[in-house]
């Protein structure tokens, strides 16, 4: 066989393949492109975007009817599946065509949508003085810019624990880092496990201990953002990276951490094997199932992680809606959101409906009672959710599974941790394609 | 064994003993010493708590103080008087004590903080009832102000009328309040100091609590978190505890107990009710009891310690104590053990040097590996086996198997059950010899010391196996034996029966006859003859009795070969010719003259079978003597070894009887056999001889055609004559003529020795002719030796030709094997110097010719029978003989004889009579040997004994039926001077008589 031979039949190969391997990514273009199919706006009508499973919330579709037989004007609500959300309205954005009114939940992911650019300022709306702090709070960005009407059930997380068994144990909950960790080896002393941790999948709860460092500083959380510094020069945050760290090894945790997801919470904290753990209210109100104790043995106390030793909450994230300053119709959509934060339209949309108060005239919803009872903590410790919400890169799985593998004998140094979170989310921000990434 | 069994159960019991006396002992001592330590620890703690009793009473005290300096100095007239002072006073009294905040209480229990800050709510102020204030009371109660817990310490104001008023807030005490961390100092008991403990063990802990067991202050880290002492404690505690702390505190009683944390940590638990009845100013403060809550070790360390220590000396001195006990037991122990090994190895040993020396073998092997556990080195001598291959692997036994099945294949071996053996008989073949052993295996199925084992013992059975062959072999000879002996009996019944039959006979012939002097010659004739068989068969008969009873010993003497060959040809050729027989001795080789051994056995094996073969070779029939020398491997001088072949063309014998030939009272069956007498016990006596001469003796036979007898026997020599003899004798060259050539390079070999030159030539006229030649050149030869019977010119022919040509000079002699008395006239008229038998032997040939050149007159050599004819003439003998027929034969034959004789019929008489007389009276004494009273050997030496001269020169000639070499040996023993046997043979007794003879 001559050189040529082969020759020959390799560049045919190496042809076949490039054909294929052409239409192959052909295809994908074509499919991904066609996933996206941007829906039409109504001229005759308010436009609202929002995911298909907030628009199909009770006291929206509610605050909506009430709209309609209120002003008889006509909404042309737009609910897009929520996996594509972002993309859809960032094209409806690029091509023009955003809705008047565009709900999102201020997270990092907004900084796509340029909203100084795109959206209304709302903070000189005569409702903003209705807004709860943290609500208001929620809203506003770093410019001191309102950037859309929260109207949306809350929560509030912290350290919610079983006040009867602590009673029965001859204990109070803590009120610094120093008491909680007194608080927890006492329980431990009592064959209590202190935390119930969700090392399986529970990625939110590292994120209480990251929002008091990057909420009470926003200069840092800008610098992370831009890539300027990293978790491994954060004190509080390699303070917080030790707590847990000390914590497991120390057994506070319990034996099972790493087993314990979503479904293992309600039991153990029901059983009395475990005395607290990090959630928010309406988890009691959705998921809690009643055993030994019910939820109204619980009470809320601040969540100690080595970052605030006075503790720390985190408020509810909240879904604005964000009037299109683009929009021909930006005046009804600003009517719209009048007429959402008029308190006898919020209370009658919120009638009935479990969630932390964002107007202050709020009174027709259901507060729990732990949120009621520490109300005037919350109110001095509780923090915009950042950690989650602001850091770009951000993964709450991923930050769990860096701590997971600090657990155990064999488990990784707290630093190795840090520069694994750190290197999780720089990766992840330049897939993001965030700046100086 | 039993001492053994009793040792090894008594001494667990006694350790047993000892080890639970010692730790009952430390059993006993630790609960007192505990006991002691509880106690010691309670009174370490109540010391230590009351002393931060006191030390937080006067820490309440200065603050009250602190407090009462304040309403003294600052609150005057109701009014406040200098706020900026009173600010910068709590100012530097906070810095100073470290409490939280100052306050302005009223009766609402509504506060105004120094910074001028209303509280939203009344305190609480738990504990504190609400005339406290209106009671001017002092104040200590938990707080918990905008959610942190504090407690605060307080004075009413002492003007109870005045309207206190500061910043616009009327009030009506004063108080400051303490986060409890900043009161925790007070309470910390420096006699445990901060210590943190491990991670699994809290520190000391001080908690001042209520009757319910509330918490109001504690050092636990952070504070704060423990609300109610008794809740918390409660799970940790037994019930009789947790009452006892419960009702202790609700009665303000001290208390104390010990519990175990969650840990396992042993904690002391202390509580003292906190009394302030020393101090002027009481509170409400009744019912607070101050709580110490401390690891044990920290309380009672030394105690602890110095335990720890005395614990340490205990577990020393019992671990000496045990490991002296256990040394003592690993000693004897080890002493034991050295001792079983010792005697293991000894017994090994032993075992081994036993199984070395038996052919026995021995092996245990594994039930269930098959490995070799023991097998005896022996295994190696009897079979071949390598004993390390035989351990490495037992199935190369099967190698030396002569069965196939020799090995009990595994699945038998399993069937045996245990406890039981199995038994068989097999054969091995030694690996490297071949030699065959047979063995009786037994294999027992054992349990020892719980190991199930295989022991193979091999009994050696060939020596038993052999054993039973032989015996066998004996019982079928004897049988054999048995039946020959009745074959015999009946043969010899027979025998006997013929010749007696004669004897009697002819004796009643004679008597009737007595007249016919004819017939009474011709009836004593065949008498006589039938006497003579007879005594030959009787003869025989105790010959071979002696030769089986083992009596027979050989007379080892000097003798002359030419000698015995000339007898045997004188005794054998006459026979011989009898029968018209050829019969011829030959030499071959060069066979020594002299020999050393018994020429009479020799000479007797000899007679027997030339006499078997004159006696079954027909008339005219050929018979062949040859004597033969054998080179010997060794060249030995000392020693000849020679073969003498009788070889006969008679009618030899059948194939079966050559397997029996030598079995004694065996005789070949034929008409031709049974025609002729014999005893049937020659070859057996002749085979017995040469075993007992250590030779060798076989035969080859063929019916109708002859025999051939073949005897190898070896004789020490005697060392020849000095060759210069002959030169001395003036001998150095002879003339032999001899048909045969082989008989004249026979001559010529031997004569090389001498010296002498030999020439021979093959007939007579040669002879002749050399004869002269060598004359004619003046060179005769020295001697001329010519065969009688030669072709052509015989001997005697040729010495009178040679005579005639030559002369005189030359001796001549002639070489025959015949009976030359015949010839003797003619020879000697033809010039026959003398006459040699055939063979030529040098020594024979030596003495023949040196009287020649002595003396020319020609010696006969044997003197005529005629010469002893009148030896007993005139003769008075002494004849000792106990039977008076045998002693009246004599005494008639001597008188025949023209002798006389006296008879004594004892050996003792015989003394006597000699004794009695006269010196010469005897010539001669006839001694027999078996008599009453005194033997003939006693006789004998008493006679020469006596004490007279001719009792030592007169002879005593022995006349018995004893005819043994040994009874001959013991006749001249006794100091007999000849041996005569029974019957008697008066020519014997005349030669003999003759020798002794004086005249």
């Amino acid at each position: 066989m001559g050189k040529k031979t082969i020759l020959t039949i390799l560049i045919t190969f190496a042809v076949v393949f490039v054909l294929i391997g052409t239409l192959v990514i052909v295809d994908v273009s074509l499919a991904e492109t066609a996933v996206v199919e941007l829906p039409k706006l109504d001229p005759t009508a308010l436009n609202i975007l929002g995911k298909k499973t907030d628009l199909a919330k009770p006291y929206m579709t509610k605050i909506f009817d009430l709209y309609r037989e209120a002003t008889g004007e006509k909404l042309n609500i737009m609910p897009i599946e929520d996996d594509i959300y972002e993309d859809v309205a960032l094209k409806m954005l690029q091509n023009g065509e955003m809705a008047d009114i565009f709900l999102h939940f201020h997270n990092a992911d907004l900084e796509m949508f340029d909203a100084e650019e795109n959206f209304l300022d709302l903070r000189d709306e005569a409702w903003v003085s209705d807004l709860t702090d943290s609500a208001k709070a929620y809203c506003t960005d770093a410019e001191g810019d309102l950037l859309g009407l929260p109207f949306w059930e809350s929560s509030v997380s912290g350290c919610y624990y079983n006040k009867t068994l602590l009673e029965e144990n001859g204990l109070d909950p803590a009120s610094n880092q120093k008491e909680f960790d007194t608080l927890c080896a006492m329980l431990e002393d009592q064959g209590i496990t202190p935390i119930c941790w969700g090392g399986n999948g529970c990625g939110w709860m590292a994120q209480f201990g990251m929002d008091p460092v990057f909420a009470d500083d926003a200069a840092l959380l800008e610098r992370l953002n831009r890539n300027e510094t990293s978790y491994q020069d954060i004190a509080a945050i390699r303070d917080m990276v030790d707590w847990i760290d000390r914590a497991e090894a120390e057994g506070w945790f319990g034996a099972k951490s790493l087993e314990t997801g979503w479904d293992q919470i309600s039991p153990m904290l029901s059983s009395g094997e475990a005395a607290m753990t990090f959630i928010w209210d309406t988890w009691f109100y959705t998921d809690f199932v009643d055993g030994k104790y019910k939820k109204e043995d619980f009470a809320l106390m601040p969540i100690f992680m080595g970052t605030a030793d006075e503790g720390t909450y985190e408020g509810g994230n909240l879904n604005m809606m964000m009037v299109n300053k683009n929009s021909e119709r930006k005046d009804d959509a600003l009517d719209f959101l009048r007429f959402c934060a008029t308190p006898e339209n919020y209370n009658e949309a919120f009638k009935g409906i479990s969630t932390v108060s964002v107007f202050k005239g709020q009174t027709t919803n259901i507060q729990s009672h732990m949120v009621s009872e520490a109300m005037a903590s919350i109110e001095r410790l509780e923090r915009v959710s950042t950690a989650s919400t602001k850091i770009i890169g951000y993964s709450g799985d991923k930050v769990m599974l860096a701590i997971n593998a600090m657990f155990g004998k064999n488990g990784i140094s707290a630093a190795e941790c840090i520069r694994r979170l750190d290197e999780d989310r720089k990766a992840e921000a330049k897939l993001l394609g965030a700046e100086g990434f | 064994m039993q001492q053994k069994r009793i040792k090894w159960i008594v001494l667990p019991i006694v350790a047993a003993l000892i080890i639970a006396l010692v730790a009952g002992i430390l059993v006993w001592y630790f609960q007192n010493i505990t006991k002691q330590g509880t106690i010691d620890s309670r009174r370490h703690l109540e010391e230590v708590y009351g002393q931060v009793t006191n030390s937080f009473k006067a820490f309440l005290h200065a603050q009250w103080g602190f407090l009462e300096s304040c309403d003294g100095y600052h609150v005057i007239d109701a009014q406040v008087t200098n706020d900026v002072y009173l600010e910068d006073f709590v100012k530097d009294k906070k810095e100073f004590w470290g409490f939280d905040d100052f306050f302005f209480l009223n009766k609402d229990k509504e506060y105004m903080t120094i910074d001028g800050t209303r509280g939203a709510e009344p305190l609480k102020l738990e504990g504190v009832s609400d005339n406290l204030i209106d009671e001017g009371k002092n104040i200590m109660a938990g707080e918990t102000i905008n959610g942190k817990k504090v407690i605060m310490i307080a004075i009413a104001t002492r003007d109870k009328n005045a309207d206190y008023e500061y910043n616009g807030f009327h009030f009506d005490a004063l108080g400051v309040s303490y986060t409890n961390t900043a009161l925790a100092t007070t309470l910390n008991a420096n006699a445990f100091g901060n210590r943190e403990t491990s991670d699994t063990e809290a520190g000391a802990q001080c908690y001042i609590v209520d009757k319910e067991g509330d918490v109001l202050l504690s050092t636990q880290a952070g504070g704060g978190v423990m609300n109610n002492y008794v809740k918390f404690i409660g799970n940790l505690l037994g019930k009789d505890e947790l009452s006892q702390i419960t009702s202790d505190l609700a009665a303000q009683n001290n208390g104390y107990l010990e519990y175990d944390d969650r840990a396992g940590n042993r904690r002391c638990l202390i509580y003292m009710p906190i009394d302030f009845d020393d101090y002027e100013m009481p509170i409400e403060f009744e019912g607070y009891s101050i709580l110490g809550d401390v690891p044990q070790r920290l309380v009672s360390q030394g105690f602890m310690q110095a335990q720890r220590s005395t614990m340490n000396v205990f577990i020393v001195i019992f671990s000496l104590i045990i490991a002296a006990l256990v040394a003592v037991v690993i000693a004897n122990t080890i002493v034991e053990r050295k001792r079983n090994r010792n005697e293991l190895k000894y017994r090994e040993k032993m075992f081994d040097v036993l199984s070395n020396n038996v052919n026995d073998i021995f092996l245990m092997l594994d039930t269930q590996s098959r490995t070799v556990d023991y097998i005896s080195p022996n295994i190696n001598r009897l079979l071949g086996i390598n004993v390390k291959d035989a351990q490495a692997d037992i199935r190369v036994m099967g190698a030396c198997a002569i069965d196939e099945d020799i090995i009990v294949p595994d699945e038998e071996l399993r069937n045996i059950p245990l406890n039981e053996s199995r038994q068989w008989e097999t054969e091995y073949m030694h690996q490297t010899t071949g030699e065959h052993r047979s063995y009786r295996v037994t294999i027992y199925h054992m349990n020892i010391d719980g190991l199930e084992k295989y022991i193979i013992v091999m009994s050696d059975r060939t020596l038993d196996k052999r054993l039973n062959r032989q015996l066998q072999q004996a019982f079928d000879a004897a049988k054999s034996a048995n039946e020959a002996k009745s074959n015999f009996l009946s043969n010899m019944s027979h025998d006997i029966r013929t010749p007696m039959n004669a004897i009697v006979g002819f004796s009643v012939l004679l008597e009737h006859n007595a007249d016919d002097a004819e017939l009474v010659r011709e009836y004593t004739r065949k008498i006589m003859a039938s006497s003579h068989h007879l005594l030959s068969l009787i003869n025989d008969v105790l010959d071979m009795s002696k030769i089986e009873s083992g009596k027979t010993n050989l007379t080892i003497a000097r003798f002359s070969l030419p000698d015995l060959l000339e007898e045997l040809n004188v005794i054998i050729n006459p026979q011989a010719r009898a029968k018209n027989q050829e019969f011829s001795i030959r030499l071959k080789g060069t066979p020594p003259d002299e020999l050393m051994g018994d020429r009479l056995r020799l000479n007797q094996v000899l007679i027997n079978i030339l006499s078997n073969a004159v006696k079954y070779t027909p008339e005219g029939g050929k018979i062949e003597f040859t004597v033969q020398e054998i080179d010997q491997a060794d060249n030995s001088k000392q020693y000849s070894k020679l073969r003498f072949i009788v070889k006969d063309n008679g009618i030899g014998m059948s194939e079966e009887y050559l397997k029996e030939i030598f079995e004694p009272f065996s005789r070949a069956k034929n008409s031709v056999v049974n025609s002729i007498q014999g005893t049937g016990l020659g070859m057996a006596i002749t085979k017995n001889l040469v075993d007992l001469m250590g030779g060798i003796i076989s035969v080859e036979s063929e019916l109708g055609k002859g025999s051939t007898f073949t005897i190898e026997l070896t004789f020490a020599t005697v060392d020849d004559e000095d060759r210069d003899v002959w030169f001395a004798n003036r001998i150095s060259r002879m003339l032999v003529a001899d048909d045969e050539e082989d008989i004249c390079l026979n001559i010529r070999e031997m004569m090389r020795e001498t010296g002498v030159d030999v020439s021979y030539v093959t007939d007579g006229a040669s002879a002749v002719d050399q004869a002269v030649r060598a004359h004619d050149l003046k060179s005769d030869f020295d001697v001329i030796l010519l065969d009688w019977k030669m072709p052509g010119l015989d001997g005697v022919q040729t010495a009178r030709l040679i005579r005639e040509k030559i002369g005189k000079d030359v001796p001549i002699l002639v070489l025959t094997s015949f009976d030359w008395s015949d010839i003797e006239k003619e020879a000697r008229d033809a010039g026959i110097d003398a006459f040699m038998p055939k063979p030529f032997f040098t020594s024979t040939f030596f003495q023949t010719i040196r009287p020649l050149f002595v003396d020319t007159t020609t010696q006969l050599p044997d003197e005529p029978d005629e010469k002893f004819e009148h030896a007993l003439e005139g003769k008075m003998f002494l004849v000792a003989e106990d039977n008076e027929i045998n002693a009246e034969l004599l005494t008639e034959m001597l008188a025949l004889e023209g002798a006389k004789c006296e008879v004594a019929p004892n050996g003792k008489i015989a003394v006597e009579m000699f004794e009695k007389a006269e010196a010469g009276y005897y010539d001669m004494v006839f001694m027999d040997v078996q008599m009453p009273v005194m033997n003939g050997y006693e006789a004998t030496r008493a006679i020469r004994a006596l004490d007279r001269e001719d009792a030592k020169t007169i002879p005593i000639i022995a006349m018995t039926a004893n005819t043994f070499a040994d009874d001959v040996k013991d006749a001249f023993d006794a100091g007999m001077d000849a041996h005569l046997a029974k019957p008697i043979d008066m020519d014997a007794v005349r030669r003999t008589v003759a020798r002794f003879s004086k005249d």
